[in-house]
């Protein structure tokens, strides 16, 4: 448990320190919302809103993708990735640190992402804040577990960059179903549906588990 | 020194070098492929003798290889998930070269039904692709394995291969429940037929359908056998060459 604690704090101060990963992705992200802009010309506001959840989901991974790939290159220095593997106790925890802190990160991501799409695209984020964020927060845990997992495989393979997002998306899917039904609902100012909120809960307990115990055999040198 | 007495040994089957099971399974190949040579062209017999459907004409005999074909992509993603896991627990590598042969030959049977699904849903939906629950589902367990052998060519072979391979075959078996579940939760909306009993099946069709999941059933086990034997032949003589060349 120390074990992650550390690994957190260690993870928030170099990044607070270098503050690369987040600028990172935030910029990556705001250029997501004039991709939109461009690609999905002459809408009317009300259609911008109606596809707004897709559009801010599909901004949120793709940004999720860049910090997770960056969160084990950083270790990749000065082979800090071995050093890691000898902290005594569980390697899971190793992997808890690792994707709490990746959380807390893109967390910080997709709040100031929603909030430029809600000046771009005249959406009312306010009044559903606390809701949403519950279900941002179930999807984003989903992302982190099993991005974490993948991410520290595919930082040691050639084609890095090319292969998490080639591992990771098709584990996403039924994150971004479920996600993307309950922020619609969300978004229209109902409670989000009940099966939507289920499935999220299953896929982030099923990727908690099976990440941390496979993390146990991916740094095993 | 003791790369000569190898090198003067009498030549002995490159088989003798593989772990028992491989080599167990190796001497099945044969009579099983004699086997399915026969069941080919029965199959083939009751496939074309088999009565039209009054509905849908002769494309409804797709149905004969569609859905075995999809049992066999199951069954190979499930083997690998299995064998991934065996490899994770006691370091054997023949586990991880079945593994291996298993999503491959699991992608050969997923592909070719990814093939076959379109084609009759041209002919009787009268669209090539439908994004119905099911069909999703599989295209998206086809990028898994594809994911699957993408990671195990790009990390450079080895032990961490195998283990880095285990890992994700195992989330990818983990992805097939729950893509069902999802089914379940938004599939109200689906247009695939559901799984056929064989009652629903018309008169004479019933036949056709048992012979065509026998003979595929036994093609995919003869393929993952023959692709298990080539592996194991293949680390064996990598073997060999590292003892050769370490000894001289």
């Amino acid at each position: 448990m120390n074990v992650a604690l550390a690994i957190l704090w260690k993870d928030l101060v170099c990044e607070w320190r270098s503050r690369d990963r987040v600028v990172a992705m935030l910029l990556f992200s705001l250029l997501m919302a004039l991709v939109f802009h461009f690609a999905l010309p002459d809408r009317r506001p009300e259609e911008m809103r109606a596809l707004a959840p897709g559009l801010l989901w599909t901004a949120w991974i793709f940004a999720s993708l860049l910090g997770l790939n960056r969160s084990f290159a950083l270790e990749l220095e000065n082979d800090a990735l071995s050093g890691l593997a000898l902290a005594p106790g569980t390697r899971g925890w190793i992997f808890l640190g690792k994707a709490a802190a990746s959380f807390v990160l893109i967390s910080l991501v997709e709040v100031l992402t929603a909030f430029v799409f809600a000046l771009f695209f005249d959406l009312d984020l306010i009044q559903p804040a606390a809701r949403l964020a519950g279900v941002a927060a179930l999807g984003t845990l989903g992302i982190t577990c099993m991005g974490t997992l993948l991410a520290a495989m595919a930082v040691r393979t050639r084609f890095r960059e090319v292969l998490l997002p080639i591992l990771l998306l098709p584990a996403l899917f039924p994150v971004l179903a479920g996600a993307v039904d309950a922020t619609i609902a969300v978004m229209e100012g109902h409670p989000p549906p009940f099966e939507a909120i289920q499935l999220l809960i299953v896929i982030d307990g099923v990727y908690l588990v099976v990440s941390f115990l496979g993390f146990d055999y991916i740094l095993d040198e | 020194m003791t790369a000569d007495i190898r090198t003067s040994e009498p030549l002995t089957p490159a088989t003798a070098d593989l772990p028992v099971l491989e080599r167990w399974t190796g001497r099945a190949r044969r009579p099983l492929g004699i086997a399915l040579l026969g069941l080919c062209a029965l199959y083939a017999w009751t496939v074309v003798s088999a009565p039209l459907d009054s509905v849908q004409g002769v494309i409804q005999k797709i149905l004969y290889v569609h859905p075995p074909l999809a049992y066999g992509a199951y069954l190979g993603f499930i083997i690998t998930a299995i064998a991934g896991v065996l490899y994770l627990r006691n370091g054997r590598e023949e586990y991880d070269r079945l593994a291996l042969s298993s999503a491959e030959v699991g992608v050969i049977f997923c592909t070719l039904m990814l093939i076959t699904g379109p084609i009759w849903g041209k002919g009787t939906w009268g669209r090539w692709w439908s994004w119905d629950p099911r069909l999703t589902v599989t295209l998206l367990l086809w990028f898994v394995y594809l994911a699957y052998l993408l990671l195990r060519s790009f990390s450079g072979g080895g032990a961490r291969t195998a283990r880095f391979a285990s890992i994700y075959g195992v989330v990818g078996a983990v992805l097939i429940p729950l893509n069902y579940y999802i089914i379940e939760i938004f599939g109200g909306r689906g247009m695939h037929p559901e799984n056929l009993e064989r009652s629903s099946l018309g008169d004479g069709m019933g036949l056709p359908f048992v012979i065509g999941n026998l003979t595929l059933a036994l093609a995919f086990i003869y393929l993952l056998i023959g692709r298990w034997e080539v592996e194991g032949l293949r680390a064996a003589s990598a073997r060999r060459t590292a003892a050769g060349g370490g000894g001289s």
